[in-house]
């Protein structure tokens, strides 16, 4: 009996060839009892996601099951990998702890690599075996989550900025965010803290249709660009992000403006040239960070994840070993 | 065996389940790896240091026939009693992460001054009476909730300065945010003189009843009470937080253990 996988991802195959080939969520499960029905495998599992599309299986005739999968999949020979046995088990494992995923240690795969299986089982095209492995897995996930820094650290700007309110913020909810100039990374980094929960969004743009359009999506409050001064000590969070060849923010304007707050101030300065005056960032309790801060910190971030591999990788041996004396003991050589 | 121990010995051994919590933090950092047992592993530690600490309060007191504050020794080792007390209290209500690894060392230092440098000579000049006892245990007690807010604005001073730096190290993702710090280290300043209140209520109540006022002590009490007061004063007023609130909170901690153990090595009749 071998295990098996055959697949693509992000490193095979382009983005053409993976739509191409992705199943819906829906037909996950119709999918994988298709895969056992034609192939003749004993077990099968498919995986779809924008990344990868595979193929998991337990089978008698490793090399008839494989060339009836290549079939299945119906892509050129040269996007598809296989894996056999205990590096198809370890292949599994290291794509539901992220290791294997474009952005390394991200967490969504796993749920992903959850739904799949939920479906494979209910459409009765799992057995034992793959039963096994798939639950396996996800303690293995959940166990290197935990105890490795794999997921710890934001690797996107508007992540990292969402990790720094936290450190500054005891609860985001009672926090309002200002948007001053309206922009892809703003909006990427307005949406990262209104999902993790910020209470009030104000926007304002030169543009007024542009700042109410940018609001709406948020959940917000358009206000006009020359009032943005007098919201100022409202606000907890402000991104700047406007085209403005000089410092809208200076230090000589801002202390009179923070004498009577009582909470930090946390200044994310995403444009270039620079909205906001380096010195703010001297002032107690401003906490600033311009577009280099935040990349840098998610270039470190990225750089500490693929320092953790080795480790994660260590801390998976036991578990592999431990499945291959279970497999070995079901089905002897 | 346990028969053999002197008191002391009970607070060497807090010592050392002190520096075995330091030395579990330290594995935490290091290796990652079971963090949440190696978590329980050292609140266990300081719970066991605790334990230690509290057989040696209980045997002295034995031993001197009142609440063992009579000398300079007992009082600083009582002062990390009621820190780690504190800890054993906030650290699970505040789900504070990484404040044991804070706690310890400060715990263990003020022990450590305790048993290398202080006069453990038994001062039983005062009569004694249950309002002596509780005017200084309750005031003690005090010093310890001061002992921990000054660790947690500690904390706060090591997470600002990374937050600053744009640097943020290993530490960043352990340590809670800068307000979640300063919101602690402030009630633990107000429960502290809440205390230190009480505490010097029961002193006046101790005078009326046993006599003489020990003028030093008095007038550092007094001033202890006004620095601690005044502080919290300045911070509902709006003119005290953050960063200054932090160090203000350290000094006034430090100063208040310097300042009292120098009022204990002055000459009769200013000690008690």
């Amino acid at each position: 009996m071998n295990l098996l996988v055959i697949g693509l991802n992000h490193r095979t195959a382009p983005v053409e060839v993976r739509e191409r080939l992705a199943i819906a969520r829906s037909r996950l499960g119709d999918a994988s009892r298709e895969l056992r029905e034609t192939t003749g495998l004993q077990e099968a599992a498919v995986l779809s996601t924008c990344n990868r599309v595979e193929v998991y299986g337990l089978t008698a005739d490793a090399d008839a099951a494989s060339r009836a999968a290549r079939q299945f999949l119906a892509v050129p020979p040269h996007h598809l990998y296989e894996l056999r046995d205990r590096e198809c088990v370890q292949h599994l494992w290291e794509v539901v702890c992220g290791l294997d995923s474009m952005v390394l240690g991200e967490t969504e795969i796993l749920g992903q690599v959850k739904d799949a299986y939920a479906a494979a089982h209910a459409a009765g095209a799992t057995g034992p075996v793959l039963n096994r492995l798939f639950q396996k897995a996800f303690a293995a996930a959940k166990h290197i989550r935990t105890t490795t820094a794999i997921a710890r650290g934001a690797t996107s700007v508007g992540n990292v900025a969402v990790d720094l309110a936290e450190k500054i913020f005891r609860d985001l909810a009672p926090c309002t965010v200002m948007v001053v100039g309206t922009g892809e990374i703003s909006e990427t980094t307005a949406k990262a803290l209104r999902r993790r929960g910020v209470g009030g969004i104000l926007v304002c743009s030169r543009s007024p249709d542009r700042a109410r359009e940018f609001a709406a999506q948020m959940g917000g409050q358009a206000i006009s660009y020359n009032d943005w001064p007098e919201h100022f000590p409202l606000v907890d969070i402000v991104i700047t992000a406007t085209g403005a060849p000089h410092p809208i923010v200076t230090a000589d304007k801002l202390r009179p403006l923070l004498t009577h707050r009582r909470r930090p101030l946390f200044l994310i300065d995403i444009s270039v040239p620079r909205n906001v005056e380096a010195a703010c960032g001297d002032l107690e309790d401003v906490f600033l960070y311009d577009i280099d801060d935040l990349q840098q910190i998610a270039q470190n971030n990225l750089a500490a994840r693929e320092r953790e591999i080795a480790n994660c990788r260590r801390l998976l041996a036991d578990r592999l070993a431990r499945f291959e004396q279970w497999f070995t003991q079901r089905y002897p050589a | 065996m346990l028969r053999a121990m002197t008191d002391r010995d009970f607070l060497w051994l807090a010592e050392f389940f002190f520096v075995a919590s330091g030395a579990v933090t330290w594995l935490r950092w290091r290796i990652r790896e079971a963090a949440g047992s190696l978590h329980r592993a050292n609140y266990l530690a300081m719970l066991t240091g605790f334990l230690l600490q509290t057989a040696f309060l209980y045997l002295r007191g034995l031993a001197v026939g009142r609440c063992p504050l009579t000398n300079a020794f007992e009082t600083t080792a009582f002062v990390a009693w009621g820190a780690t007390l504190f800890y054993l209290l906030i650290g699970p209500t505040y789900r504070v992460s990484f404040l044991g690894a804070f706690t310890a060392p400060v715990v263990l230092g003020i022990n450590a001054i305790a048993l290398f440098f202080l006069n453990d000579t038994p001062h039983l000049a005062l009569k004694h009476s249950p309002w002596v006892d509780f005017h200084a245990a309750i005031g003690i007690l005090a010093a310890g909730g001061f002992a921990l807010a000054a660790v947690v604005a500690g904390m706060y001073l090591r997470q600002e300065r990374q937050l600053k730096s744009h640097r943020p190290a290993r530490t960043f993702f352990l340590l809670p945010a800068i307000e979640h710090l300063e919101v602690i280290s402030a009630r633990l300043v107000t429960v502290g003189f809440l205390l230190l209140t009480v505490g010097m209520l029961g002193g006046v109540i101790a005078h009326h009843k046993v006599g003489p006022w020990t003028p030093g002590k008095t007038a550092w009490s007094v001033a202890v009470w006004l620095a601690f007061g005044g502080m919290l004063a300045a911070r509902r007023a709006g003119r005290l937080r953050g960063r200054r609130w932090a160090r203000l909170v350290i000094a006034l901690f430090v100063w208040m253990l310097v300042t009292f153990w120098l009022v204990g090595l002055a000459p009769e009749p200013l000690q008690p």
